[in-house]
């Protein structure tokens, strides 16, 4: 055999198997992680204006490309933030307030490293045992650091902005937390692998539970200021909450970081309810194996991206008394609710 | 004896059922209006309102017609005319005189029109358009040559002229100007095509 044949191919396994298709590398950086998450949020930016725009009888993003319907406004608005000066007022504190939408934006997207995409053994990115305890976990420890932002920026609007936030993650992060575990009283298992091929046959959780759905749903948009909730960065009171002070290439992040959280819950929202890769059976090999339950998943994240986006466009925004008063007197007996009708469930072996 | 206070109790409602039908009516017509949208926007470079006749739009002076009356410069709220002192030469009495003309200035202008209104001769007239692009602001003060001129109109070259009305179903309802635009080339050539038979029949 030809040698540098021969060595063409090794260099191409190590890049596709050991590289690309390496589960934390991949999950991190390639389908759910950096870049799906960079082109979904674009899209979804670009779907949110434009759903709004036909609900409030305009256009929306038009100009820039009539046929598609302005569709590549968003990478614009990107290129224009990228070529902004990021400019450092003196009165913060530099590390903090350089590094906080940074490490936001890392920990936004680490309970990727967590859950599952598959249910062939190869692939798991960790040992799938805890894996719903481990991506819940992780995924509460964003929000820490937009509090940690408004902190830094060390002026009035982003203190006030960081405040809500603080606010707003007491009351989300028990419901949020409650309605997930559901699926673990329902299932008896905190392996992710195990949940979704429960859900092969169709009984999805979310059909059974569809408070425990309803509950999570919005918590999420609680936790990522969706519409109903944009309470901390909300744009008519705070300039832009915690993050007034930033600029250019650092302020796209933490806009993105929101998105980025939002997407992250989405797929845990899918595999824990929506039957995750469910249709599909994946069998052993790269492609049918990892690659394609993957983008499955991803496709049913995109549509809950889309509906919790369309809400911005009927929606005004709530108080924060009234955010919080829905969350503590409302959604947790809701969720409370929802745990009991999972743990009847579970007990009389409908699931 | 005063007319007693007393408070208005709002009728108590279920809170639940309250809950479900605002937010369920709420998005059921953000979904009528997503899946069938009904816009009120004009695309403005790409088609501009067709203004009537009479509309208020710039102000064009015609100086053989003008009689040095200075009526609208005095009439003038904003004080945008102003009128100018110039040497002419009066073929009559074969001399030298100096006549006033007015000039205006469209920082000031509020195109109310009195000027147009007041002027015994008709020597200004509005044009039916509106927009137009100043680099700065010392080109928006006019000269007497300018102001003699019809600024064009930047509209026409690039958008459709369109007419428009509202409707509560169908949003803004536009119909195209273009049909009648081309009745009026119609009768235009119709007219060009008599005068030549015309100048034909004289030769």
């Amino acid at each position: 055999m030809n040698p540098c044949y021969y060595a063409c191919y090794i260099v191409y396994k190590v890049i596709v198997y050991d590289i690309i298709f390496y589960p934390p590398v991949y999950q991190f950086l390639i389908i759910p992680g950096l870049i799906t998450a960079i082109i979904v949020a674009i899209f979804i930016l670009w779907f949110e204006r434009k759903a709004a725009a036909y609900v409030q009888m305009r256009y929306g993003p038009w100009e820039i490309a009539p046929r598609i319907g302005g569709a590549i406004q968003l990478l614009a608005d990107l290129t224009r933030y990228a070529m902004q000066e990021i400019i450092t007022p003196q009165t913060v504190d530099t590390l903090q307030y350089l590094l906080a939408p940074i490490v936001m934006v890392v920990l936004a997207l680490l309970p990727l490293e967590a859950v599952p995409l598959t249910s062939v053994k190869p692939y798991f990115p960790i040992p799938s045992g805890y894996s719903l305890l481990v991506a819940v976990a992780f995924a509460t420890l964003s929000p820490l650091f937009i509090t940690m932002m408004g902190w830094a920026s060390n002026n009035k609007f982003s203190i006030t902005g960081s405040v809500r936030e603080s606010f707003m993650i007491t009351s989300y992060e028990l419901i949020s937390v409650l309605g997930l575990l559901t699926a673990a009283a329902m299932t008896r298992s905190y392996d992710l692998v195990k949940i979704v091929n429960l859900q092969m046959s169709g009984k999805w959780l979310g059909l059974i539970n569809p408070i425990a759905l309803f509950v999570v749903f919005i918590a999420v948009l609680m936790s990522t200021s969706g519409f109903p909730f944009e309470i901390p960065e909300s744009e008519s009171e705070l300039v832009a909450g915690p993050f007034t002070e930033y600029s250019g290439l650092l302020y796209g992040l933490n806009m993105g970081g929101a998105y980025i959280r939002r997407w992250v819950f989405s797929i845990l929202i899918t595999l824990v309810f929506l039957g995750g890769w469910a249709p599909y059976r994946p069998t052993p090999g790269v492609i049918t194996g990892y690659f394609i339950p993957s983008l499955i998943v991803s496709l049913k994240a995109v549509v809950i991206m889309g509906i919790m986006s369309f809400l911005r466009s009927v929606y005004g925004r709530y108080r924060l008394d009234q955010a919080l008063g829905i969350a503590w007197e409302i959604l947790i007996p809701l969720a409370l609710l929802a745990f009991g009708i999972g743990l009847a469930e579970a007990y009389f072996g409908i699931i | 004896m005063p007319a007693k206070v007393s408070l208005k109790k709002n009728p108590k409602r279920n809170p639940l059922g309250k809950v479900f039908a605002g937010n369920i009516g709420a998005l059921a017509v953000g979904l009528k209006y997503f899946f069938d949208p009904n816009r009120i926007t004009l695309l403005y470079p790409h088609e501009y309102i067709k203004l009537n006749k009479g509309y208020r739009g710039f102000i064009v002076l015609i100086k053989e017609k003008c009689i040095s009356c200075s009526s609208c410069a005095r009439i003038c709220p904003a004080a945008a005319m102003r009128m100018l002192s110039i040497k002419v030469y009066n073929e009559k009495l074969k001399k030298y005189m100096i006549k006033k003309y007015p000039v205006i200035n469209y920082n000031r202008c509020i195109f109310c029109g009195l000027c147009v209104d007041v002027c015994p001769t008709e020597a200004l007239y509005h044009v039916p358009y509106h927009d137009i692009v100043y680099e700065n602001m010392n080109d928006m003060i006019l000269s007497l040559e300018d102001f003699q001129k019809e600024p064009e109109n930047i509209e026409f070259k690039e958008g459709i002229p369109v007419k428009y009305y509202f409707d509560e179903s169908r949003g803004l309802v536009k119909t195209p100007y273009m049909e009648e635009l081309e009745k009026q080339g119609e009768k235009e050539e119709k007219n060009q095509k008599v005068e030549g038979e015309g100048e034909k029949g004289a030769g």
